[in-house]
């Protein structure tokens, strides 16, 4: 080890590490218990209750709806974000930093105000998407959004727009220099945003609970709801696979970028 | 024949103004500088040219052609940023195939084409490397042999040498002024340092805050330049306030404390007489050491500070309350002078420049 981190950085270090891993674990003992309740430490351990989430119907449709929920989501935001970071950081007038501070506002709002002010929304101006999937669709995406706008924002402000000039005036349209010089180069910065995207959009609640229709649930609603009237550890096992299905999509896209990145450097 | 033409072309941004007014001509094949103090809009003027900037007022033709309205990939104009721009995903091959590609060119001639740029910038066998992978020097190379490759009509260097260090920057200038040279590319260079406009140009455009002071020759603006903001930016000038005697033509003698020096006025300006005048002589014109007793000027001085630096020395030397520095030739002819001797100063009549 060439650079060594000094003790007491690294204890902090590790006692952050296991902060943010002991809620994780829990989720995950509590999901193997053997007992009949919700309790940690799990009495035992087995796949019971993996078992029951894989067997019962309302879970594993609303985790499905999830999945697909926070694909459309992602797909939207990741569009929409990309383009309001790219008119955000190339224009120039006044109003750009009030601009910039408007679009992010999603994300420092809490999520009951704006789910709420959605709900009134949808309901008060007669659209008819109030409770449906739609409005929780718009709902998701106005929230995922500025996730995007951050991460295709920040990979924009180290590209050099200079590369872009100099595409151009070797004869690129601006189409062309956007897709051949731009756009690989803030690449990285879309496809995080993107799974941000998609991650917010699969635990986001708050929205969730005032705008989602009665037949189709996301997971963070289908738990909250089986909850409140028993403390099953199914719950717990759902939680399992949240879990494992955002850790491999985060897996699967550092995968992807990786693959890219050796492909480049072998063509041409 | 003009081969580039602004015409009143004026730059506003917002309430501040860039640039003032430009006209400027330039000929074909010519190595063309726009050198000034930082933020006087030299970038600016070239970013019109490209088309990266749009003129808040004028025209500019290029052969003839109004280019103003055109955008940057119909002009026909090679660009070399300061940073070089050289395409990080791409390799050096493909950032030197790029214009090429565009231009939908079959694949053998991109080949061909690019393997001779390769070879005219001297950097054959790096065409797999990537730009991390590069020096600065290198870096420029591939920039210029991606411009060139696509035989533009004309060539824009934006302060291209000042990423380099200090060795590798002489260099460069000899290099890039040598292929301009044997291109004949008509060529506009932006640049802060004065040496490099001095020893590339053909003819360079001094400006100051948007405006064009003067346009000449190197020999022209070191030696008859139009200011006293322009002598002070080029080169070492040594000013001296006077009283302006009497004119004729365009020699003028002056009064300072008590001797009377002739100097050359840049302008035929007769209504310069009984006023305030400053004279300019460069360091290096100013002797002495007479080659004859009968020689004029003749001013007393006393030698104040000696600067040693080898291939000249440079003596700081006292005439009344003014002082002007002097460089000498480390000659063996030419006898070293003690601190505080009394000397006598004498140039030629035609090296001082008159300025109101
Ligand atoms: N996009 C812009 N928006 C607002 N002002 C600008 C813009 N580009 C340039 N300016 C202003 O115009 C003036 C001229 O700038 P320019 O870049 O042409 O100077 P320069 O001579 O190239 O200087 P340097 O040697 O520092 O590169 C400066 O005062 C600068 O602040
Ligand atoms: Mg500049």
């Amino acid at each position: 080890m060439e650079r060594k981190i000094p003790l007491p950085m690294l204890i902090l270090a590790i006692l952050g590490f296991c902060y943010l891993l002991f809620p994780i674990l829990v989720v995950v003992l509590a999901g193997l218990t053997t007992g009949e309740f919700l309790t940690f430490p799990p009495k035992g351990l087995s796949l019971r209750w993996v078992i029951s989430f894989l067997n019962s119907e309302k879970y594993l449709s609303a985790f499905f709806f999830s999945f697909k929920l926070a694909l459309m989501t992602m797909i939207v935001s990741t569009i929409l974000g990309t383009a309001a970071a790219l008119f955000i950081a190339r224009s120039r007038f006044v109003g750009r930093t009030a601009l910039r501070a408007f679009f992010l506002s999603p994300v420092v709002l809490p999520g009951v105000v704006v789910g709420f002010a959605l709900y009134a929304f949808f309901i008060t101006s007669g659209l008819g998407i109030s409770r449906t999937i739609w409005g929780l669709w718009i709902g998701h995406i106005l929230y995922s959004t500025p996730y995007v706008i951050g991460t295709v924002g920040a990979s924009l402000a180290t590209f050099d727009v200079s590369l872009e000039e100099a595409a151009r005036s070797l004869g690129a349209s601006p189409m062309r220099a956007f897709r051949k010089i731009t756009f690989p180069n803030i690449a990285q910065g879309i496809q995080a945003g993107s799974i941000f995207a998609f991650i917010v959009s699969f635990g986001q609640f708050e929205v969730s609970l005032f705008l989602s229709a009665p037949n189709s649930e996301p997971l963070p609603i289908a738990m909250y709801n089986s909850l409140r009237y028993k403390f099953e550890p199914d719950a717990a096992a759902a939680g399992i696979f949240a879990i494992t299905l955002v850790i491999a999509s985060v897996l699967l896209t550092n995968r992807l970028v990786n693959i890219r990145r050796l492909l480049e450097r072998q063509d041409g | 024949m003009v081969y580039v033409e602004f015409s009143t072309i004026s730059k506003h941004f917002g309430t501040s103004v860039a640039v003032a007014d430009l006209d400027l001509q330039i000929e074909q094949g010519e190595f063309f500088s726009l050198l000034g103090p930082s933020g006087c809009g030299k970038s600016t003027t070239l970013r019109m040219l490209a088309g990266f900037v749009k003129p808040t007022t004028g025209q500019i033709r290029v052969n003839g052609r109004n280019v103003t309205a055109l955008p940057p990939e119909a002009r026909d104009i090679g660009i070399v940023f300061q940073n070089y721009a050289i395409f990080p995903h791409m390799t050096v091959f493909d950032n030197i195939a790029f214009g090429l590609v565009e231009r939908k060119l079959p694949r053998v001639e991109i080949k061909q084409k690019v393997d001779s740029a390769l070879a005219e910038v001297g950097m054959t066998g790096f065409e797999d490397r990537y730009e991390r992978e590069l020096s600065g020097g290198q870096k420029q190379r591939v920039a210029l042999a991606r411009v060139l490759v696509i035989e533009p009509e004309i060539l824009l260097l934006d302060e291209p040498l000042s990423a380099l260090d200090k060795k590798m920057r002489e260099e460069m200038k000899y290099w890039i002024k040598n292929i301009q040279k044997s291109v004949g590319i008509t060529t506009i260079y932006v640049t802060h340092d004065q040496s490099e406009a001095l020893t590339m140009s053909d003819r360079i455009a001094v400006m100051d805050q948007g405006r064009v002071l003067q346009i000449g020759t190197p020999v022209e603006i070191y030696e008859q330049p139009a200011s006293r903001f322009i002598a002070e930016f080029i080169g070492e000038s040594n000013l001296l306030d006077g009283t302006a005697l009497d004119v004729h033509g365009a020699v003028c003698s002056i009064d300072i404390d008590g001797t009377t020096v002739t100097g050359r006025l840049t302008q035929n300006n007769a209504a310069i007489k009984g006023q305030a005048v400053t004279l300019l002589v460069r360091p290096e014109m100013i002797r002495l050491h007479s080659l004859d007793a009968s020689e004029k000027p003749k001013l007393n001085g006393t030698v104040r500070e000696i600067i040693y630096q080898g291939s000249v020395v440079r003596y700081r030397i006292q005439i009344g309350h003014q002082h002007v520095m002097v460089e000498v030739a480390n000659r063996p002819d030419l006898a070293r002078l003690d601190l505080d001797d009394d000397v006598e100063v004498y140039w030629n009549a035609d090296s001082g420049v008159a300025m109101p």
